[in-house]
């Protein structure tokens, strides 16, 4: 079972993807952490999930490109957190698949849905602010968004988190 | 409380004021009121321009909220959903829209009902 959160900055969208996926544990759990710590932000970012994350028996596995290679057993429960990170680190970092991101990363989410019972994957919406963006924040922008449409298209459940509400969009097999 | 989320420019005020019958009088304005004004105003708009406002001046956000929930547990408070958006790249404006977030998923919280307006149309996302 595939299940997507959705959600802006700061929605609470972390902490409900969390919760459904120790509420929803099939075997082991394994959170799949991608954010590149490269700056302080980062670091404060990452100490906050990790404290989020705490007492939930967790095994974190940090992939900050290439997921098809990450290891998980049969049949577990993943969380994988969060593909706006992961289409960035795909983008811009030296070991990056560059120009062939999408295929990257989609391929390897389907690498993880083919082993996991339960995969719940954390997603961004960064769509919506109005501005046009050139370059490389545009493409970035298009390469997430053809992630995203192409995982909700394979997903069981979409949810939309707006201020720690949780909107189904598409629900299928469960999940709340 | 009654808290009305949405987009830029959707209608969230008018919305408000058809909602609840009250009158534009009744509506604080967070891009300049007092902050003693919202702990008794009937509705507070643009409540993310009044957490902009503190952050820059350094206030105590945590113990505001708490204020505003105990005081004016009646308030009917509208705030932009502004987390969808690319990360800014000013490190201010970063911790603007992490706040405005965080205080929102907050005040949802407390809320009996949450609406989310989207071209002037309404959508309740929480009763309780």
């Amino acid at each position: 079972m595939i299940t997507v959160v959705y959600g802006g900055s700061g929605s609470g969208k972390s902490e409900f993807a969390e919760n459904m996926a120790v509420r929803n544990a099939c075997g082991p759990f394994y959170y799949i952490a991608t954010m590149y710590p490269y700056d302080r932000e980062s670091f404060a970012k990452i100490d906050r999930h990790r404290e989020m994350r705490s007492g939930k028996n967790f095994e974190t596995i940090e992939a900050f490109t290439d997921i098809s290679a990450v290891e998980i057993e049969k049949g577990s429960s993943v969380l994988l957190e969060c593909v706006s990170n992961l289409v960035a680190n795909e983008m811009f970092l030296d070991c990056g698949a560059k120009e062939n991101c999408f295929q990257s990363v989609a391929g390897g989410i389907d690498h993880l849905a083919g082993q996991a019972g339960h995969l719940v994957i954390v997603t961004n919406n960064i769509f919506e602010d109005g501005t046009e963006y050139e370059d490389e924040t545009g493409t970035y922008m298009k390469a997430l968004a053809d992630v995203n449409l192409y995982i909700c298209g394979r997903a069981d459940n979409v949810f939309e988190v707006v201020h720690g509400i949780v909107i189904p969009v598409r629900k299928a097999g469960g999940g709340l | 409380m009654l808290l009305i989320t949405g987009g830029a420019f959707q209608g969230k005020k008018d919305y408000a004021l058809q909602l609840t019958g009250l009158a534009p009088e009744d509506v604080c304005d967070g891009l300049d009121c007092e902050y003693e004004t919202v702990f008794h105003a009937a509705i507070i708009d643009n409540f993310h321009l009044l957490i902009r406002r503190m952050l820059l001046e350094e206030k105590d956000m945590d113990s505001f909220i708490r204020r505003l929930v105990g005081e004016n547990p009646e308030a009917v408070v509208i705030v932009n959903e502004l987390g969808c958006g690319v990360i800014p790249t000013d490190p201010f404006d970063r911790k603007y829209r992490e706040t405005c977030g965080r205080t929102s998923c907050r005040l949802a919280k407390s809320a009996v009902s949450v609406h989310r307006v989207v071209c002037g149309i309404g959508m309740v996302i929480k009763r309780d």
